[in-house]
């Protein structure tokens, strides 16, 4: 595998102008859609099949009621090293490519919908025309190119990073530093840490809160790690069953006695 | 897990459907198969109409399977694809075109469901050439058995491992689902056979009452696992997960709940067995609480998977 490429999204530099997601529709031909009242700037709710990055803003009150700090958050695919979506997948179709991220081949893609409801991000969205699972590319005609994805790409602050895991790791240890430092007590890693949850995320962020602030899982878990448990409990129903249904057939005194 | 974020798979019906049949199929087939063992002369109508109704049972799922997809090829890519990927999953293993995921419950489904709809067709063909007087082949009928038992199972079972391997709250810490669904599938397919025995007529009382007992020790495995499933459930509870609890026990989803799965389900035909009116086979009531239990087992993995895919986005 070649060395692991990953974007860090740094909420802090974040200025909410959205030209990641413009860039992102732009570059993916995702068409258009109804803008949806979401009651802030924030455009849409959720991840759609038509937009892979999406804004999220945020305000965080205090006890008064009092605007304490204005969140805006460019979300995406969090590209997993241990991925619910690519795990699910029965067609394969979800696949890992040499650079760690995650994609979904459109031709095999059959529509089963298992990777959305696999998703611990709500990533992963139908495209009802196509009758296919889509989601954020890490755009990879681009990176294939040796172009960065054109999210980051169009991000004026740089609060979208592109490049190899490592590298970046080091600038997000670096910058959190320098936040703490300043004061913002809050500021955090989120999916940076290769042993945390999912084995880390190639799409890691940096948080000015707690993950719950941006309404992201504190500990995400691969779903199909109940895989084990769930199957031994099915398979002592199993001999439960098959043992209830000897007993029941077994012959008791000869015929007719039952 | 913020359930307002996360998506859900929206399973239309004919999913719930497939999955009440995929049960159904493997448990009687598992009860034709086990009264095959024990005294195949004695229970050759048991063996006979368990058969037929797995055969019959399993022959639409393929086809709500792909009336869901939308494309009829589209089916075979959860087993096969002519350029397969690599990097496909943890222990994914790739032959030629076809592809075997064992942490993927939907791949490893659809290749148990191949293998349990062969042996459905080959054990109802040997019972139905026997029956046209031909001669049965024990061996192969053993062996079809055993297979067709093991894989029918599967298929009752690996819907609930499917559910408990998303990230929806209600199934994600849920664990028992799998052998909820197992035994949902033995009380139907048991269920299934005692209705149509019970139209065949005075001989086949023993039968019946026979087959009504592995229905209600089902019922019984039933109840113990739905309990188990919501305590489990119950005691993960993070925020979300409790809301989800609420949305099928209390909810919009409870009347359905407790009234289909619960009631109807499970407590009115155990009370029907316990008393004493099906162990006499009286057919009338063998048939209702057969009704019921089909009813029950239909309702209650409906009501699972729709309170489970309510809420979020």
């Amino acid at each position: 595998m070649a060395r692991t490429l990953a974007m860090f999204t740094d909420v802090s530099l974040c200025i909410g102008c959205r030209a990641c997601q413009v860039a992102c529709k732009q570059w993916n031909e995702l068409a258009p859609e109804e803008p949806e009242w979401t009651g802030t700037y924030q455009n849409h709710a959720h991840f759609t099949d038509k937009s892979y990055r999406l804004v999220r803003f945020f305000e965080e009150t205090d006890d008064r009621g009092q605007l304490r700090y204005w969140h805006m958050m460019s979300d995406v695919c969090k590209h997993c090293a241990q991925a619910g979506c690519l795990e699910a997948c029965p067609t394969g179709a979800i696949y890992r490519t040499e650079h760690g991220t995650v994609n979904i081949n459109q031709d095999i893609c059959n529509g089963c919908r298992y990777c959305v409801s696999a998703c611990p991000f709500g990533v992963v969205a139908f495209n009802h025309d196509t009758g296919t699972a889509t989601k954020c590319t890490f755009c990879n005609d681009r990176i294939h190119n040796g172009l960065g994805p054109a999210c980051a790409k169009a991000c004026p602050t740089e609060s979208i990073k592109f490049g190899f895991r490592d590298d970046l790791e080091k600038v997000a240890q670096k910058r959190v530093e320098t936040l703490q430092k300043m004061g913002y007590q809050n500021a955090q890693l989120y999916g940076a840490d290769q042993n945390g949850p999912l084995g880390g995320l190639n799409a890691f962020f940096l948080l000015m809160g707690k993950p719950a602030v941006y309404g992201l899982p504190e500990s995400p878990t691969l779903p199909q790690k109940n895989v084990f448990k769930d199957s031994l409990l099915a398979i002592g129903s199993a001999i439960l069953v098959g043992l209830g249904a000897v007993v029941a057939f077994r012959d008791r005194g000869g015929k007719g006695s039952a | 897990m913020e359930p307002g974020l996360l998506k859900s798979a929206d399973w239309p019906l004919i999913i719930d459907l497939y999955f009440f049949l995929g049960g159904l199929a493997g448990g009687a087939f598992l009860i034709a198969s086990i009264a095959n063992v024990l005294d195949s002369q004695r229970y050759r109508d048991v063996v006979r109409v368990g058969y037929y109704v797995a055969l019959l049972a399993i022959i639409p799922a393929p086809l709500l399977l792909i009336i869901d997809l939308g494309i009829p090829t589209r089916f075979l890519h959860m087993m096969m694809v002519s350029k397969p990927s690599t990097a496909i999953g943890m222990d994914a293993i790739t032959i030629g075109p076809f592809h075997f995921k064992p942490f993927s419950a939907m791949n490893v489904g659809a290749w148990a469901l191949v293998v349990f709809s062969a042996c459905a067709f080959l054990a109802a063909l040997d019972t139905f050439l026997e029956h046209r007087g031909g001669r049965s082949m024990p061996a192969l009928r053993g062996i079809v058995g055993i297979i067709g038992s093991i894989f029918g199972l599967f298929i009752a079972a690996y819907p609930g491992v499917l559910l408990g391997t998303t990230a929806r709250p209600l199934f994600i810490n849920a664990h028992w689902l799998g052998a909820l669904f197992l035994a949902v599938g033995a009380s139907t397919g048991g269920a299934a056979i005692a209705l149509i025995l019970s139209g065949l007529g005075g001989r086949t009382r023993e039968a019946v009452a026979r087959v009504m007992r592995v229905t209600a020790f089902a019922l019984i495995l039933q109840a113990v696992f739905l309990a188990l499933f919501l305590v489990a459930v119950k005691l993960s509870g993070s925020a979300g997960i409790s809301a989800a609890l609420t949305q099928l026990v209390a909810g919009p989803y409870s009347l359905t709940f407790w009234l289909g799965a619960v009631v109807i389900g499970i407590v009115a035909p155990l009370m029907l067995q316990f008393g004493g009116l099906i162990t006499k086979a009286v057919p009338a009531v063998t048939v209702l609480a057969s009704l019921l239990v089909l009813i029950g087992g239909f309702l209650i993995k409906y009501v699972l998977i729709a309170a489970g895919q309510a809420g979020g986005v």
